[in-house]
Parts: structure tokens; sequence; C-alpha cells
């Protein structure tokens, strides 16, 4: 069996086995199952309205941005120092939307892949550049909402660092192994 | 920080689109106001004060000269048409947007905000040439503040995402509070946290060892890792609310708070699920190619994170906030 055969079969089952080793487990400690799931579960609405007024305005600032045609922008200021990596400008949106917006990054490495073919280095290196980050201010916004917190302190220079780093590598490892 | 990110994101994209419009505007890049000639084939008999349907044809020539566009290589545009003209050769024709029309009149269309599906003209002259077709000179709608326009519709089209995202992750966040709920009184949690202490105790020093927050925050890390989007989120916001329980200042971060985001904002996964599940979709002849090289990047994404996450929680800029809290304590036992 190779590695991803065997990655899709834990993924399949972590979640029914999850559940049930909890489930059985506290009932061998004597948990009143059924009372404890509902007690904790009821504060799930609470949750997810305490994240909307951070997500609204975290999404609004993202989708604005976007809109306005921002990123092509960036995308001419910046292409003239990543060309001198050898980055493909074609790949540039990818990575400064990756961080912004999960369904605007997914969009942009569609469209590549579509356009260039998806074995091609192009389709390749935005498919890793998809996988190695993740959209960093919506998880900000939906994290810190969820307990109120408003001062973020280092959450978002550390977060850019950690995204730059993640697209940058994918970007030397993909040359690497598919250049 | 996040203040001037948030502020950015929103005066950078409002000051482009205003820059966009007004570039667009003085270089009429829409020819409002410019007379368009064209041929129409009419379906039908033409009369006068009549709806009536036809073919609009187009050289793509011309078209490409019209509107000053770069890339353009189609010889023949055609797109649906209907008109209505009176006896003077005046009248209104109004053009469907489908899949056939050039992208330009698309982009038009979509730049009046309303009624996005149709073009419409003022005709200004309607003759009947030698090959049966009529010759057609006419002027679109004005098309204006197409970018402001555009950021205008994102604004309400984004609040409501925002709502709708909310309100799906109260089923499974029920869900997964449930379960955890259990888990904690079961003591299957704190058992989990001992566990994984010797890694955990570097990562995290101000967390308890045996916390339940730590529980939470290996369950939420394995999830990412498999790859289960549905999971994860639950469990990270169950983490994030022990986090907070142990957190002194409540409307600020702490330490482990944010170490603990930075591992959630990057990408450290052993399945890249979504990425495969797009390139197996477009036909790709080894969807999981990426496999290898994605968790080298998340990897990378993680270490640095972390990282960077250690080193700037001690600089001076990212302590004030922590700090103007113990001097308020202070200042009270004065």
């Amino acid at each position: 069996m190779s590695f991803k055969e065997i990655m899709n079969i834990i993924s399949v089952v972590a979640i029914p086995f999850v559940i049930f080793t909890f489930l059985i487990y506290g009932f061998a400690k004597k948990v009143k199952v059924y009372e404890s799931f509902v007690e904790g579960a009821k504060e799930g609405f609470n949750v997810a309205v305490r994240i909307i007024p951070y997500l609204v305005a975290m999404l609004v600032a993202i989708g604005i941005f976007r809109a306005s045609g921002a990123m092509d922008v960036l995308v001419a200021i910046l292409s003239p120092l990543t060309n001198l990596i050898g980055f493909p400008a074609e790949a540039l949106p990818m990575a400064l939307m990756r961080p912004l917006s999960g369904s605007g990054s997914l969009g942009i490495m569609t469209e590549i892949m579509k356009t260039y073919g998806p074995d091609s280095f192009l389709g390749l290196l935005v498919s890793t550049m998809y996988g190695s980050t993740e959209t960093t201010f919506y998880v900000l916004a939906v994290y810190f909402g969820s307990v109120n917190i408003r001062k973020t302190r280092h959450a978002v220079l550390a977060g850019v660092i950690s995204d730059i780093t993640g697209l940058l590598t994918a970007f030397f490892i993909c040359k690497l192994v598919f250049g | 920080m996040m203040n001037y990110i948030w502020l950015a994101l929103i005066a950078i994209g409002i000051l482009t689109a205003v820059g966009t419009d007004i570039y667009e505007s003085s270089i009429n890049k829409y020819r409002n106001g410019v007379e368009f000639q064209a041929l129409v084939e009419l379906k039908d008999e033409f009369k006068t004060n009549t709806q009536l349907t036809g073919i609009l044809k187009v050289s793509g020539e011309y078209f490409k000269n019209f509107y000053s566009l770069k890339n353009f290589n189609a010889k023949l545009i055609t797109n649906e048409i209907s008109i209505k003209v009176n006896q003077d050769g005046k009248g209104v024709a109004v053009l469907n947007i489908s899949e056939n029309t050039p992208e330009f009149w698309k982009l038009m269309a979509k730049g009046k905000g309303t009624n996005t599906d149709k073009l419409v003209a003022n005709i200004l002259k309607f003759e009947k040439n030698e090959n049966g077709s009529y010759n057609v000179v006419m002027v679109f709608e004005r098309i204006s503040l197409v970018k402001i326009k555009q950021v205008l519709n994102a604004v309400i089209e984004y609040s409501d995402i925002a709502v709708k995202i909310a309100i799906g992750l109260i089923g499974v966040m029920a869900l997964w509070l449930g379960i955890m709920k259990i888990g904690e009184l079961a003591g299957l949690i704190n058992l989990l946290a001992k566990i994984v202490k010797p890694i955990t105790k570097r990562l995290f020093p101000d967390i308890p060892s045996e916390h339940p927050a730590i529980g939470a925050i290996i369950m939420n890390i394995s999830a990412n890792m498999l790859g289960l989007g549905n999971a994860a989120t639950p469990l990270g916001l169950k983490a994030m609310e022990e986090l907070q329980k142990l957190n002194p200042k409540k409307d600020t971060a702490s330490d482990s708070m944010v170490t603990f985001l930075v591992i959630n904002t990057s990408g450290m996964t052993l399945i890249p699920a979504t990425a495969i599940a797009v390139r197996a979709a477009l036909g790709s002849g080894d969807p999981a190619a990426i496999i290898s090289t994605t968790i080298v990047g998340g990897f990378a994404a993680t270490i640095a994170g972390v990282t960077a996450a250690k080193i700037l929680q001690r600089l001076k800029i990212f302590r004030k906030e922590l700090e103007e809290n113990n001097e308020t304590k202070t200042e009270v036992k004065e």
C-alpha cells in the first residue's frame, strides 16, 4: 500500500474512531455520556455567533481588496522582485491571495491548472503552494474572535513570516523535484 | 498590528478602485458616447416600432480597434440582439450577454452593477444594405465607476458570506464540543495531554502540562494533519477557549495563543486533500504527486512560524500590551 492509500484510510476512519473511543471510554469511566454531550454541545451556537463580528470585519476588508483590483497592482509592483529568484509571475497572484482568501486562492489555483495543465510546472507549483499554508487572516479572525480577543500582538507578523516561508519553500522544493 | 492591516486592506482597496475608475474614464475605456457600427441580420421581416430579434455581426478587427484591445484574436463577433426601431431609423437595441459574447462586453455588462445580463444601446441609424442585412449605428449606454460598484457589491456580499460561514459552523461546533465534554469528564483529554507532554511543554511553557487545553490543541493539530478541516476548526476553537481560561488579560492574545494560531495558519498537513481533488478533477496523470512537496512546504512554514512567534513574543513592542495590564494592577494595589 502506498503512503497516499494509508493516509486516505486513516483520514476516513479517524473521526468515527475518535467518537467511538470517546464514548466507550467515557461510558467505562461512568460518565453520563448523553447528558454530558448535550451539556457541551449547547455552547456550539454561542461560539458561532461570537465570531460573526470578527468574520464580518475581516471578510469585508478582504472583499474590498479583492474587488478593487489592488491585487493586479501589487503583482505589477512585486513581480520585478520575485523575478530575481526566478519565481514565475503567473503564480504570484496565488502567493498573494493564499493568506487572504480560501475561495479566492482555490479559484486562482484551478484557473492556472486549467490554463497550463495540472502536471505542468506551474500546475504542480500552485497546488503545492495551496497546501503549504492556510488562510492566515481568516484563521486569525475566527480563532481570536471565538474568545473575544481584539489585541492580537505578534500573531499577524508571525503568521505572515510563516506564510512567506511556506510559499518560498514550496517554490524551491518544486524547482528541485519537478523543475 | 491588526488595526493597521485591516485599515490597509480597506484603504488600498478603495483608493485603487477610485484610481482605476478615474483612469478608465480619462481614457474613456468603455467608449461612452462613441458611435459603434455593425451589421444586423434579422430573423423576421423588418417592421417599425416592433420588437425584432436578430444577430449582430462585427469584424474582430473593428472591435479590437474600437475598444483599443491588446489581445484580441477573433475574426468575427456575433451576438444575439433584439431591436425596436421607428420610421426615422432611431430606436433601442438590447444585446443579450451569453457565453459567446466577447469578454469586453461581458465586462461592460458586469460593470453596470444592475441588469448584468444585457447591454443596452441607442440606435441612431438603421438602414437596409444590398445583402439584405441592416447597417446599424448605435451608442452604448454609459458605463462608469465600474470598480467602485464592484467594491460596493463586495461589501454586501462578503458580510453575508461571513454570517453564512459562522452559521454553518454551529452544527460541527456543537458536535465536537459535545464529544470533547465527554472526553474531559472521562479524563481522556488529560491522558492525551500527558502523552504529548515532552513536546508541548517546550511549545507552550505557560500551560500547565496536564491542562485540558493541551488535549484540545493536540486533537486540533492531528485533525489538521489528516486534512479533516471540519473537525479541526471546532477542536481549535475549543483549545482557544481553554487557553482563554489561563489568559490573565482577556482581550489580549497570550504567548501560547499566538504560538497555537501560527501552527494553525501554517499548512502542516500530511494530506493536501483539496489540492489533490482539484488536480484529479482537471485530469492530472498523478494527482498525488504534490504530497511530498506540500509536506515539506507546510513543515517549513510551521517551523518558521513557531520560531518567529517565540522570538517576537520577547520584543518590547509586543510585550507592551501585556505589561499595560501589570501597570494597572500595581496602580490598583497602590
